[in-house]
């Protein structure tokens, strides 16, 4: 046992500690996986024979594969790599006796690794994923944050700060480049509950459809930005995540809601990574007819506002109320700001529309829905993320980088025919922060050195999310299907064969790299030459040193005994004397080759040649 | 040289290489046999040889260290001490019976060996170049021996057991035909001596030489079931040896097969913790069978 294998040891639980430590502790997985890591930590702290400290090695092991099924992505991966690596380090200081240092174990271990792969690839490849597991994320742990929260009063905020706190990534694999501003709406929360100061969220669930039902047909993405999409979002600790609004979410605990919300069952401190697919769910939010709570509006509280408002009712469709309240808006000196005051407590809508007009994004989605519900019109507020940064990764898929200051709120009316529309009253404000921002966002020579790293590795965490996530039971299925067509139930036994086939290749590898370890050419050359003789029955004995062994082929070859000669004697003066030269070697070489032609071509006397017996032990 | 030697100890070739390997590496010899095995006759053979002074002690159980180192002495003309050099005070010294001493006595034998000197009180006497001490003993089965210590043994370059002699050697020896020690001529001289040792030590050890060294010793240290694990001392013996018995063989630079012929005798006696039993050389034939010669 090598003295590095404690600190090895300890080391690896430490780097699974760290690793466990992003872990959210209100799933039952984590907290098998941090029972496993105590224990671990309890047996090594115990552990002194060869036996038990094995034990801890495998456990480690186990609790380091735990941790990869539970947190799959980049950072966490690399993390469990790096444990993963010492842990093997660790076990091989167990077996491999004293001799080895921390750098002979590290290199043995990353070729171990590097040797397992083909074994990892083929199982990613073909085995069943265990796709649930990493979306069972966690439980409910921080509070709001600062960009987004289940409550919106934006009377009662005087200043606004503003967060570059890193709020969500979302990239599109199909899409390209991408998608056009005006397209960059992605929802979080739907605020329907409204009384006369904030807008509450209501989450009714979503009904669940029948059993056999089948689903509705896919309706073809409304814009490239609604293909598919693959989000990477912090901890926020809402119930719901973003999304454009369309396509299926891939993880069984995120459903869509009635509302249009993506709920997430499990809110909670732990990063998310999930994918949303083309393919629409059976119900369409975009459908899905108001309920009353979609009118409800406390009367008397903003007596100016209902005014205008009575006005805009008598006009025939939602449609023309719509418009009307719009070139309202248009015609009026609203401007966008960041720090408009506090509203006072009485008539706080009537002081922004009539008295004010500064106000940020929560002003005016909240007026205007107000409005339009004061108008007869269905209507509420929706916050999320807009805009964002389009951000190009050297070598990289591009994604949208969202900062907490990209939150924002719209309204939402609901148009008799035309379902739920979109409509975003801060874009009519002077001042509006998407209107002047550019289009393809600002170039690298902007951003700080450490924003700039900062959005490489989120580039490689999204590549690696796309990678991971990308590689879905579907493609598996389409995989299987072109490897096998119609012979799928052979499936079974080419995993087994392409196991053993690559388990196969890995142990070779291994041995190839052992071997070559132990010796230079020199070496290399003097053991082609033995197998060559070894196939004729001749193997050096335990511990004989080459002249010996040259010897006692001499007694059996009597023809080979010059180039034996010549060859052993090159061969030692290469490696014993005191001047060793290239051009040494190369002869050695050379007479190991003749050596090993004049065995071949039978330039041997023919009574000598008898398998297996050399000429000094016949009776 | 060696063959002028085999001619007195006859049919011992081997043994005599290795004695004056010993020599030549500047190391001591235990010579363990049954008596009347020719200890004696190699030990003067080697030091007549090479013209060396050779004193030889007859080891007792009441021998006392002033008896080989000597002693100082009350000059009564001068009205001062002046030390008297005991027998240690030789180039060559043949310990008989080395084992029938007392361990005090073994002891003080043992430091001169180490140290090349000897204190009597407290002033040091440096002794001559080359020292050798050729020890005898007898085999621990037999009576009024007591043995000497792993530490003792350690200090002892080699280990030879000389054997019976074969038939052939031993019809030439009955019929008189081996020479007398004394007959030797002294072709080679003291200097002759220090030169050859210096010539040894600057034979070539490659790194691959010292790997197999390294190997052996790492070998006989992972695998305590087989005999004690060798010490760094039982190494640097173990390449000096090699050395010296590269250089008989003509060569300048240090091969494997040097290090397996010596390594019996160096080796031996270390790993058996003096205990030769029945299965003598097993330990260092299973040692050297565990580490791959070929390199």
């Amino acid at each position: 046992m090598s003295r590095a294998a404690a600190p090895l040891q300890w080391l690896t639980m430490g780097l699974l500690t760290v690793g466990l430590l992003g872990l959210s502790p209100a799933l039952s997985l984590s907290l098998l996986a941090f029972g496993l890591a105590v224990l671990t930590a309890l047996k090594l702290r115990e552990a002194r024979s060869l036996e038990e400290r094995r034990v801890v090695a495998l456990l480690q092991l186990v609790g380091a594969g735990l941790l990869a099924a539970l947190r799959p992505e980049l950072g966490p991966s690399l993390l469990q790599g790096l444990a993963i690596l010492m842990a093997l380090a660790g076990l091989l200081a167990l077996e491999l006796g004293a001799g080895p240092d921390w750098k002979a174990l590290m290199r043995r271990s990353l070729q171990v690794l590097v040797a397992a792969l083909p074994i990892a690839l083929v199982l990613f490849l073909l085995l069943p994923r265990l796709m649930p597991f990493s979306s069972l994320g966690s439980g409910h742990g921080m509070g709001a944050m600062t960009g987004l929260s289940d409550s919106m009063d934006p009377g009662s905020i005087a200043r606004l700060a503003v967060s570059r706190e890193a709020a969500a990534r979302v990239a599109f694999p199909l899409g390209g480049g991408p998608p056009p501003l005006e397209q960059r709406y992605w929802r979080v929360l739907v605020h329907e509950r409204f009384d006369g100061r904030s807008w509450r969220s209501t989450a009714p669930p979503f009904p669940r459809p029948a059993a056999g039902q089948p689903p509705a047909p896919a309706p073809t993405p409304a814009a490239p930005g609604e293909g598919i999409q693959l989000w990477l979002v912090e901890p926020s600790g809402l119930s719901a995540v973003p999304w454009s609004g369309a396509g299926r979410p891939l993880s069984p605990d995120l459903t869509p809601q009635r509302s249009g919300e993506l709920l997430n069952r499990a809110p909670g401190s732990q990063r998310r990574v999930y994918a949303l697919t083309r393919t629409a769910d059976p119900g369409d939010w975009r459908t899905e007819p108001p309920g009353p709570i979609d009118l409800v509006l406390p009367r008397g509280e903003n007596p100016r506002l209902e005014a205008l408002a009575a006005g805009w009712g008598r006009l025939g469709s939602d449609r023309e109320r719509l418009n009307a309240a719009g070139s309202w808006f248009r015609s009026q000196p609203f401007r966008y700001t960041l720090e408009p005051g506090a509203l006072p407590r009485q008539a706080p809508l009537d002081h922004f529309l009539f008295e004010t007009r500064l106000g940020f994004c929560g002003h005016y989605a909240s007026a205007f829905t107000t409005l339009m519900r004061a108008a007869g019109v269905p209507a509420r507020v929706v916050s999320g993320y807009r805009g964002g940064q389009w951000v190009q990764p050297v070598g990289g898929t591009g994604y949208v980088d969202l900062r907490q200051a990209d939150a924002h709120a719209w309204s939402e009316v609901w148009l008799q025919g035309e379902g739920w529309q979109r409509v975003d009253p801060t874009a009519w404000a002077d001042g509006d922060p998407l209107a002047t921002a550019e289009t393809s966002g600002e170039t690298a020579t902007g951003t700080a050195p450490w924003d700039w790293l900062q959005r490489q590795w989120w580039g490689l965490d999204i590549a690696w999310a796309r990678w991971w996530l990308g590689y879905d039971s579907e493609q598996q299925q389409a995989l299987v299907q072109r490897l096998l067509g119609d012979q799928r139930h052979l499936l079974g036994l080419v995993v087994l064969l392409a196991v053993a086939i690559s388990l196969a290749a890995s142990l070779g590898g291994l041995g190839w790299l052992g071997r070559r370890r132990s010796g230079d050419t020199l070496r290399l050359e003097l053991e082609h030459t033995l197998r060559a003789f070894a196939r004729h029955g001749m193997a050096p004995d335990a511990g004989e040193t080459l002249p010996v062994f040259a010897q006692r082929l001499t007694q059996r070859w009597p023809a080979l005994g010059d180039p034996l000669n010549a060859y052993v004697g090159n061969y030692q003066r290469q490696r014993f004397a005191s001047t060793p030269s290239r051009a040494g070697r190369r002869e050695t070489r050379r007479l190991g080759r003749a050596l090993r032609r004049s065995l071949r071509t039978g330039n041997l006397p023919k009574e000598a040649v008898q398998r297996g017996v050399p000429l000094n032990r016949r009776p | 040289m060696i063959s002028a030697i085999g001619e007195v100890l006859l049919g011992k070739e081997h043994q005599v290489r290795l004695a004056l390997a010993c020599l030549l590496a500047r190391g001591h010899l235990l010579i363990e046999d049954l008596p009347g095995m020719g200890k004696t006759t190699l030990a003067e053979a080697l030091a007549r040889s090479f013209g060396l002074g050779f004193k030889r002690v007859s080891f007792t159980s009441d021998l006392l260290p002033a008896d080989l180192t000597g002693l100082n002495v009350f000059d009564p003309g001068a009205a001062s001490f002046h030390f008297q050099p005991g027998p240690l005070f030789s180039q060559v010294l043949l310990a008989d019976e080395i084992n029938r001493a007392s361990p005090r006595t073994q002891s003080a034998l043992l430091e001169a060996m180490a140290a090349g000197r000897v204190s009597v009180d407290g002033v040091s006497h440096p002794l001559p170049q080359p020292f050798l001490v050729i020890a005898t003993q007898n085999g621990l089965d037999q009576g009024g021996t007591s043995a000497l210590p792993e530490s003792q043994l350690d200090r002892f370059l080699m280990r030879l057991s000389l054997g019976y002699p074969p038939r052939q050697a031993e019809r030439a020896l009955l019929q008189g035909e081996g020479l007398r020690p004394d007959g030797l001529s002294g072709a080679f001289g003291p200097q002759d001596l220090l030169e050859l040792q210096a010539r040894c030590e600057r034979q070539h050890c490659s790194a691959a030489l010292l790997d197999y060294v390294l190997d052996l010793l790492d070998r006989s240290r992972s695998q305590p079931a087989q005999g004690h694990p060798l010490s760094p001392r039982a190494g640097l013996a173990l390449v000096a040896a090699a050395r010296a018995w590269s250089l008989l063989e003509g060569r300048e630079h240090v091969i494997p097969d040097d290090v397996q012929a010596v390594l019996a005798a160096v080796c031996e006696h270390r790993m058996d913790g003096g205990q030769r039993g029945e299965s003598d050389g097993k330990l260092s034939q299973r040692l050297q069978a565990g580490v791959d010669g070929l390199r």
